[in-house]
């Protein structure tokens, strides 16, 4: 029982990072209407941002957070800039060759530059657990799970509450007809994409932390992402906490149960995302 | 036509032509060069009904693998024929459900199943799992150009196909489904069966080159066999040489391949990277590839 | 007269939006039917339900006499049902000649090449396309869209046949001469469902006409009696009082 409930609460602290990440995905989809394959390589760029500032500048992963964040905003704007806005009204299949392109391209720069090798953060705190009865909540994890519901917490804020965030919904619901909204779709895609980059950077950096920074850490997030938002169903950003949760949790319980367990972990997305398929086919969808 | 059948008729007598001390390593990059060419015709074959395959690396793969464990039991051929019907019932099992949804979910759905089937690969009892699965030469090793005519009989396949379902009326079925798939399904166009079986076909194919890639290669262990390096390789090239045609793969085939070659002597890893950028590029600014760059004119 | 075409209590909601409430209506053989109504009142949608791009919550819809109602597009296409669209969607990257044989080979399941290519030429002759045929369909002026939407739509030989605005933004010239060739289309045996918001096209063209609002059927019957009620007058003019 004991082992049940501290499987349930790891997944549960997981679920917070995949929410994020998945998030910053359901929002490129449903506002800009790209499928991004390379929305794990900006989560790739937060946790090599983290490591580099960490082992040669001795900075601590929490300063990180902001600069991963800008950095990554950044990024994600040129990104939309200089290579989505070009193919915005191309067919799907160009598009979503231009994004796994730009995967393959990043991944593997990564790969030239720092070698395949998984780098760690660790600073002081890293190993630090409290005790909460007979559980045990590892603080980094924590941290990390509160900071995800804050930051999709002001975001829900954002969409619901500003001007410019009511702009970004508006956009989302007309992207079905194109041209309606000129030149200014034009910068609320910009933003959405921007800010899908940015979440996912946060997103990096803390598992650089509690996982590792490596070229191909980001590409595992795009599919546990792709798996999460195809059971939230497109366009819908608030079925991606409770997707993010039964993803999460169905991972925990897999590694915890299962003999062998631990390679079969990276399995489990698939089954979530193929039987999310399965469903949403056998309703006609 | 006549630049595909030109193709053909060298590399049917690539190995007869005095090479010179190069022949050897010349026979082995027109050898993967035939192979890497078949695959990329068979995605082509996909991606004419608009559906963005990420899962031929994985085709490939059960194909290698497929012959790679059955070569031993039951001879060359029926290995080859068990490995593509082993990519052939992936792709079914992945088509039948993700291809009556919209495209993207068929496109990612086959990058997990990419993903997953490496995965597979590594845990299950009889694949070798990380150590890899040494195969034998075909024929027992008795004729030495036996890799290289199997390859070539591959091409020679894809190529039939794709002649095929470029002059019958398959292609409009494939056009219309690309174009527009409400439009082709009031026009009366079955678009589920028509991408289920451009599908199917194209990972027969795939399976197919796999297989001989493992008795050519003579080991296979799951990342090379199931990376994700050949599922880009498999949609750069007709990119690059030009998408929806026979000639633009053939063409992209044998200039990327013959480059990658030469790249991998410089560098072992990362070599993705020109791949990637390739790809960026030629959909920003080469939509229609080499072909289009030489003025031909697709239908 | 046989009903060719029937609409019964056909349901459509989008995100608790009701689109259509309860429609129903029918098409004789042989009858030019045209649908009405103020922009929103679910006239497209009721034609995507029809047609299968989208299923009903609730209601059926028969053909010639056979449920339709969980059929594919395709199935229904196959059964006879032809519609041409309001966006005009041509198949871009094909001529018009071979956007046209795409719906003469399968609209039909069996057809043999020849006598679809034989088809499509007599296709194209009544639809005045001729000189055209082998342009790039992604090449033609707004005119010879409409006219290849309404070709292709027929390509398919259906026994009825569902346009969606095809004379919006025509001339008076041009949609007089569409109108003409509606007639001629339905003296070759095809019954027509269309929707319209030109009211000379509808009065010319129409034997009897059918009025949405609100996803409802507010009046029904010959042009002359429906534009005289008193609803459908408000729900043209807005109902502000």
């Amino acid at each position: 029982m004991e082992l049940l409930l501290q499987t349930l609460l790891n997944g549960l602290l997981m679920a917070g990072v995949y929410a994020l990440v998945a998030t910053g995905l359901a929002l490129s989809l449903g506002v800009v209407g790209i499928v991004n394959f390379a929305h794990g390589e900006f989560l790739m760029l937060g946790a090599f941002l983290s490591y580099l500032l960490f082992a040669f500048r001795g900075l601590d992963p929490l300063f990180a957070l902001g600069l991963a964040f800008l950095a990554a905003f950044l990024v994600g704007a040129l990104t939309y800039w200089g290579l989505i806005r070009p193919v915005l009204k191309a067919p799907e299949l160009n598009q979503m060759l231009l994004t796994f392109g730009l995967s393959i391209l990043l991944q593997n720069l990564a790969l030239l530059l720092f070698g395949a090798d998984t780098r760690v953060v660790a600073p002081p705190y890293q190993a630090a657990t409290l005790a909460l009865g007979p559980f045990f909540l590892g603080a980094v994890p924590l941290g990390a799970f509160l900071l995800s519901l804050a930051l999709l917490l002001s975001l829900q804020l954002f969409l619901t509450r500003s001007r410019l965030g009511l702009a970004v919904r508006a956009v989302a619901q007309n992207r079905l007809a194109p041209g309606l909204l000129g030149i200014e779709a034009e910068g609320v895609y910009l933003l959405a994409f921007g800010l899908a980059a940015a979440l996912a950077g946060v997103a990096g950096v803390m598992l650089s932390v509690m996982l590792y920074a490596s070229p191909s850490v980001g590409f595992l997030f795009t599919l546990k992402s792709f798996a999460i938002v195809a059971l939230a169903g497109l366009g819908n950003l608030k079925g991606v906490v409770p997707a993010a949760l039964v993803l999460a949790l169905a991972e925990a319980l897999v590694s915890t149960y299962l003999p062998g367990g631990g390679g079969l972990v990276e399995a489990v997305f698939f089954l979530v995302l193929f039987l999310a398929l399965v469903g949403r086919a056998w309703r006609g969808a | 036509m006549r630049g595909i059948l030109g193709l053909l008729l060298l590399f049917a007598l690539l190995p007869f032509l005095p090479l010179g001390a190069w022949g050897a390593f010349l026979l082995d990059v027109g050898l993967f060069i035939l192979l890497f060419t078949a695959l990329a015709l068979s995605w082509d074959l996909v991606a004419r009904t608009g559906q963005l395959s990420l899962a031929h690396g994985a085709f490939f793969g059960l194909g290698a693998y497929g012959a790679g464990l059955m070569v031993p039991h039951l001879g060359t051929l029926p290995a080859l024929l068990l490995g593509s019907l082993l990519a052939g019932a992936g792709a079914l099992l992945l088509g039948s459900v993700t291809l009556r949804l919209h495209g993207l979910y068929f496109a990612i759905a086959s990058l997990a199943f990419s993903e997953v089937l490496r995965t597979m690969a590594l845990k299950l009892p009889f694949t070798g799992g990380p150590i890899g699965l040494p195969v034998p030469p075909p024929f027992g090793g008795g004729w030495p150009l036996a890799s290289y005519y199997l390859a070539f009989a591959v091409l020679l396949l894809a190529v039939a196909l794709s002649l095929w379902a470029e002059r019958s009326s398959f292609r409009l079925a494939q056009a219309a489904t690309r174009q527009s798939e409400a439009v082709a399904r009031v026009l009366g166009v079955r678009v589920v069966r028509v991408k289920l079986l451009s599908l199917l076909l194209g990972s027969l194919v795939a399976g197919l080159a796999g297989g001989v890639y493992a008795m050519k290669a003579l080991f296979l262990n799951p990342y090379e066999a199931f990376s994700l390096g050949r599922a880009v390789e498999a949609l750069v090239i007709p990119i690059f040489g030009g998408l929806y045609s026979t000639l633009g793969p053939l063409l992209g085939g044998v200039v990327l391949v013959g480059l990658e070659q030469a790249l991998r002597l410089w560098i072992q890893e990362g070599y993705l990277v020109v791949y990637g950028a390739l790809l960026i590029l030629a959909i920003l600014f080469l939509p229609r590839g080499l072909l289009g760059l030489l003025g031909g004119r697709r239908g | 007269m046989a009903r060719v075409l029937e609409v019964q209590g056909v349901s459509k909601r989008f995100l608790g939006l009701l689109a259509l409430k309860e429609v129903s209506l029918h098409l004789e053989e042989g009858e030019i039917l045209a649908v009405i109504g103020p922009n929103g009142a679910g006239k497209s949608t009721l034609l995507n339900v029809i047609s299968g791009l989208l299923r009903p919550d609730g209601g059926e819809v028969r053909l010639l006499g056979r449920p339709i109602t969980r059929l594919s597009p395709e199935a229904r296409t196959h059964l006879g049902l032809g519609r041409a669209f309001q966006i005009v969607q041509p198949l871009p990257e094909l001529s018009v000649r071979e956007n046209l044989l795409v719906g003469a080979l399968f609209g039909k399941p069996g057809t043999s090449k020849k006598a679809a290519e034989a088809w499509v030429e007599e296709v194209l002759a009544l639809t005045g396309l001729e000189a055209r045929a082998e342009a790039p369909a992604g090449e033609l002026t707004l005119l010879e869209d409409k006219r290849l939407e309404l070709a292709r739509a027929l390509a398919t030989r259906p026994r009825v046949l569902l346009l969606d605005e095809v004379m919006a933004g025509l001339r008076p010239k041009e949609a007089e001469e569409a109108v003409a060739l509606v007639r001629r289309i339905r003296d070759s045996g095809v019954s027509v469902l269309f929707i319209e918001h030109l009211m000379p096209v509808v009065r010319a063209l129409a034997d009897r006409v059918v009025v949405l609002d609100h996803g409802e059927v507010i009046a029904e019957g010959p042009y002359e009696k429906v534009a005289r009620e008193e609803r459908v007058r408000e729900a043209y003019l807005g109902r502000g009082a």
